[in-house]
């Protein structure tokens, strides 16, 4: 009894709004809605209360007090959800080592970073903020809500989303340790090596604590403790199931490789990030329930991922995988929705399946999909209003909602939305450049001056 | 027979040399004050913020304040300093400061060879370091604080995430130990990252912080069961990172944490609430709204006197060419409305109801007294400034009962103006620190300021990595004001400077040069000798250059 008291008690405060968060009451009204688990309903209202979706139906009447916005012609869908990138915190690649489980950046989330109103304007409403890939095993990534506006960096953080991990293959951190440094890992061998001996440490860190927590409760013990390591401890709750591996890969053999690593270990949560060649070993990882997210079209910058395919979206949803696309780039963050009809185009695939490639599923990988993701009563109220279908190339975001308050709205965008302006620094000039690489080695400038003699 | 003559001429030296010696020690030794009892009189005492004698008399005596108020005998053997028209303050407190620090010897280090595992003490990790064990009393910037009113300081060792303890200090002495006035009074940390190895990253330093925090709980938990009972338990290793900690852990030593930006308090609060160490933030520079939040945590605060500068239009070299009137119109309003907020922030922390303090890490010494002008007329009092640089530090750093006002007891450190201090025309006469008396030498400065007539044609010479540089500084009168142009090897198109200023026989000026296509910019601070000047030019890119100028004969 005392336990079920104490497990609505958990359930109570864990569903709470954060302290202090804002949400909002609102009636959108005739909407095409494109709900992606219940299908496309025309004529449609959303009735939005305290920040959660109140019901979906005809002709609903808004309590006073509640915002009515009329979405005659207009297409509602569920916010859009980037599983992979980089922008609202300060700091991205801890490069100085190949295992770096400890750091986590939710430790420096910036709330005053203008791209997440840029990705707000494109429909985004959650992001999966990640560690960069320069080390084997990485550091915590943070699930972010682009409550843009709120100046708390603690306002940002999706309270409750699981914890999730950077891990990454191949050729980046074989090039920054191996190259760089002369330490292990120099080849994808290496890497392999650097996450058995990390899981097996933590192993053996997790059943040293749990032999002191015990011999402890015995009268007259006086041992001393394991020393305590931040690292292992992380690593360990891996192990554990509580932390969501991402792993940025590129070829079908270390993908293999690492599959083969979390079977040992016993790990099941894993999300692959980039995958460029997943296509080739999708039903080995439908089979372990691996997922991933991928580009929609976009490969070739460098020798790992010279392989690749348009269709591999598709290919691996095909093959029962759970697939998402992702941009990994402010600005390419801002039309995920076209990135999404491309799968239209390369594999034919269905409204809700290219949708979901940008909602539910990304949700699923983030294991945030009980609250975020589609458009169900009881759910975040997370919501883009499109004019046009969202899949099309004349789809344009014009209101994007979190938890049912308004975060961008086209009709009344400020030229100048910075919340914070220091004023001994220049404004920056916006530039949207072609990429050449991908930005998980951001951070490392520096690092390369000395260990490549580049600049 | 040689040698005789030789082992005379040996013993004749030695003779000099004895002779010799006690009487150059002799000449540089300094005398002791006649008196160590002194008497103002008839002086407007402004005792605490409020609270103010009209025409009284302050006495000293032994280093300490004797009595205070109106009608008080002065002891014959005082030294009677004549007060009238003079304004007397209790000596200001910096809360946070490297001034009278000498920074450590890091040069000609080995690379670290495995950048994820380095030596602590490379990695910024040193909290068992002393700042007593780097005092210097001759530095410069003790003098110049002092100049100004500030008696104490709350020092500080340079250093990265955990430079090591603080301790409070007069600002005035003739060797380190004279200096300290508490040692040990906090754990001073930042969240500066490491130079290419573990923590790089911001997100490293945090989790270092905690990792060390948390070994250090055990570290002494079990130190504490060994203790008690030896016999039979693996001896307690020694650790002197983790026993730094200690002091913390029991909370006895606050953690004093230099917090610049707002997301740098986010940040601090962030680890605070984690590990429930007492805090103090310093050198807060955007903490408008984060107030509240500090308040809650029950931190202690001291608020940066560095304010942004202010710049004169920049005529040519936009930012943006294609900004229309309007836009750049916006984005000054936009400027504009960010300046007032950390001008005044201090009134903000005011209404927010939590008290504070100011330091001077960062400021110039010389930005000080104009900072706390703009500082008030943002809307602080002068006598909410007053309380922030006297009774509140007194508090916060827990010497209200020897500092922080002049009162009979406390200790000797006061302040001498005529005019009132916050009046734009004020100058500092006396300074008291610890009983010990220093006159400031107006006269002399008034006569170097009367001698500076900057107007004419410079010739300015640097010594720069790519060799010696020669420009040409050309100063002009433009209206009331002075201004000038610069040009040379460097710059062979003249620059018009972005400021110019003459504090004293104190040159300032700035510019910015454009190089390879990057805007440098350039700030000079020199001293001005008659027709020469000598001074460093300090380039945003963080180096530093000597400078020296000549001025040109009139054709």
């Amino acid at each position: 009894m005392k336990r079920m008291i104490y497990y609505t008690l958990l359930v109570m405060v864990a569903t709470l709004p954060a302290l202090g968060q804002q949400t909002g009451n609102m009636l959108i009204r005739n909407a095409t809605v494109l709900t992606i688990t219940k299908g496309t309903q025309a004529n449609t209202d959303v009735l939005i209360k305290d920040g959660k979706i109140a019901q979906v139906g005809k002709n609903l009447t808004a309590p006073t007090g509640y915002a009515v916005h009329d979405a005659t012609g207009m297409f509602v869908m569920p916010g859009i959800i980037d599983a992979h990138s980089h922008q609202g915190i300060d700091a991205i690649n801890e490069w100085t080592a190949p295992v770096t489980a400890e750091v986590a950046v939710g430790d420096a989330i910036n709330p005053f970073d203008v791209s997440l109103y840029r990705a707000l304007a494109g429909g985004v409403t959650t992001i999966h903020a990640m560690h960069g890939s320069a080390n084997a095993i990485g550091g915590q990534c943070q699930t972010l809500k682009l409550r843009y506006g709120v100046m708390e960096p603690e306002a940002l953080r999706m309270q409750g989303a699981p914890r999730t991990i950077k891990f990454a293959l191949g050729e980046n951190p074989t090039r920054v340790h191996g190259g760089g440094n002369n330490i292990v890992p120099r080849t994808r061998m290496g890497v392999e090596f650097v996450m058995r001996e990390a899981f097996s440490k933590a192993r053996a860190y997790a059943a040293a604590w749990d032999t002191y927590q015990k011999a402890k409760t015995q009268k007259g013990f006086r041992g001393a403790p394991p020393e305590y390591s931040y690292r292992l401890e992380t690593l360990a709750e891996i192990l554990k199931g509580n932390i969501i591996i991402h792993c940025h890969s590129y070829r079908a053999d270390e993908i293999y490789m690492m599959l083969q690593v979390c079977k040992d270990f016993g790990i099941k949560k894993i999300v692959f990030q980039h995958v460029n060649e997943g296509f080739k070993v999708a039903p080995e990882l439908a089979a372990q329930g691996a997922m991933a997210s991928v580009f929609a079209d976009w490969w070739a910058y460098k020798f790992e991922v010279y392989y690749s395919t348009a269709y591999n979206a598709a290919i691996l949803t095909r093959n029962g995988v759970t697939t998402s696309i992702n941009s990994d780039d402010p600005e390419l963050m801002r039309h995920l929705y076209h990135e999404a009809a491309k799968t239209q185009k390369y594999g034919a695939l269905s409204d809700d399946e290219a949708l979901a490639l940008i909602t539910l599923n990304p949700a699923k990988q983030l294991g945030i999909d009980q609250r975020v993701g589609s458009i169900e009563v009881g759910k975040d109220a997370d919501l883009v209003i499109f004019q046009n279908h969202p899949l099309s190339v004349y789809g344009v975001p014009q209101v994007t909602i979190v938890d049912g308050v308004v975060r961008f709205d086209r009709a009344k965008d400020a030229d100048d939305v910075r919340l914070a302006v220091d004023p001994n620094e220049p404004v920056e000039a916006v530039e949207l450049e072609q990429r050449d690489h991908d930005s998980c080695l951001e951070g490392l400038d520096d690092a390369f001056d000395t260990i490549f003699g580049l600049n | 027979m040689k040698t005789p003559y030789v082992a005379a001429r040996l013993s004749l030296a030695l003779v000099w040399l004895l002779i010799a010696g006690p009487l150059l020690a002799q000449e540089e030794r300094e005398l002791l004050p006649v008196t160590g009892t002194y008497a103002i009189t008839h002086v407007t005492i402004i005792q605490s913020p409020g609270r103010i004698v009209d025409k009284g008399t302050v006495v000293i005596k032994d280093g300490l304040i004797k009595a205070v108020g109106k009608n008080i005998p002065v002891p014959p053997e005082a030294m009677v300093l004549k007060g009238d028209s003079l304004y007397v303050y209790a000596g200001f407190i910096d809360g946070l400061s490297h001034a009278g620090v000498n920074k450590p010897n890091n040069e000609n280090r080995d690379r670290v060879k495995d950048p994820g595992n380095p030596p602590p003490d490379r990695a910024g990790i040193t909290p068992q370091t002393d700042v007593r064990n780097f005092l210097n009393p001759a530095d410069k910037a003790v003098e110049e604080l002092r100049a100004i009113g500030f008696t104490t300081a709350h020092v500080v060792p340079h250093g990265g995430m955990l430079p090591g303890a603080g301790a409070l200090v007069w600002l005035g002495g003739r060797t380190a130990d004279d200096m300290v006035l508490q040692p040990q009074t906090s754990f001073f940390s930042t969240l500066a990252t490491a130079d290419r190895i573990y923590p790089v990253t911001v997100i490293g330093v945090m989790a270092k912080w905690r990792e060390l925090y948390r070994q250090a709980v055990q570290a002494k938990g079990y130190a504490t069961t060994y203790a008690s009972a030896r016999n039979g338990m693996k001896p307690a290793a020694t650790d002197r990172v983790l026993e730094a900690f200690y002091p913390v852990i029991d909370k006895k030593m606050p953690v004093l944490f230099q917090a610049e930006k707002a997301l740098d308090v986010h940040r601090v609060l962030d680890l605070q609430k984690g590990l429930g160490f007492p805090l103090v933030v310093a050198e807060v520079k955007e903490g408008w709204d984060v107030a509240p939040k500090l308040k809650a945590a029950n931190a202690k605060v001291f608020l940066s006197l560095q304010l942004p500068e202010e710049k004169k239009e920049e005529k040519k070299d936009e930012p943006l060419k294609s900004m229309s009137a309007q836009e750049k119109e916006a984005l000054d309003k936009r400027k504009t409305e960010f300046t007032a907020k950390y001008t005044g922030q201090a009134v903000a922390f005011q209404k927010a109801g939590v008290p504070f303090g100011f330091s001077a890490l960062q400021v110039k010494t010389g930005d000080i007294r104009g900072n706390l002008r703009k500082i008030i007329k943002a809307g602080l009092t002068e006598d909410q400034a007053l309380a922030a640089l006297t009774t509140t530090p007194a508090q916060l750093l827990g010497v209200s009962d020897m500092l922080g006002s002049v009162d009979a007891g406390k200790v000797a450190n006061l302040v001498v103006t005529r005019k009132p201090y916050f009046d734009e025309k004020s100058v500092v006469h006396y300074v008291f620190v610890n009983g010990i008396l220093y006159k400031m030498d107006l006269a002399a400065a008034k006569k170097e300021a009367a001698k500076v007539a900057l107007e004419g044609e410079w010739t300015v010479t640097s010594e720069t990595p790519q060799g010696k540089t020669e420009a040409l500084l050309t100063i002009k009168k433009e209206g009331a004001q002075l201004g000038g142009t610069v040009s040379g090897d460097f710059l062979p198109q003249p620059v018009t400077l972005t400021t110019l200023m003459l504090e004293g026989n104190v040159l300032k000026f700035s510019f910015t040069m454009n190089q390879d296509g990057r805007d440098i910019k350039v700030e000079v601070e020199a001293k001005v000798e008659g027709t020469t000047f000598k001074g460093e030019a300090t380039l945003d890119t963080g180096d530093k250059l000597p400078v020296q100028g000549q001025k040109k004969p009139k054709p």
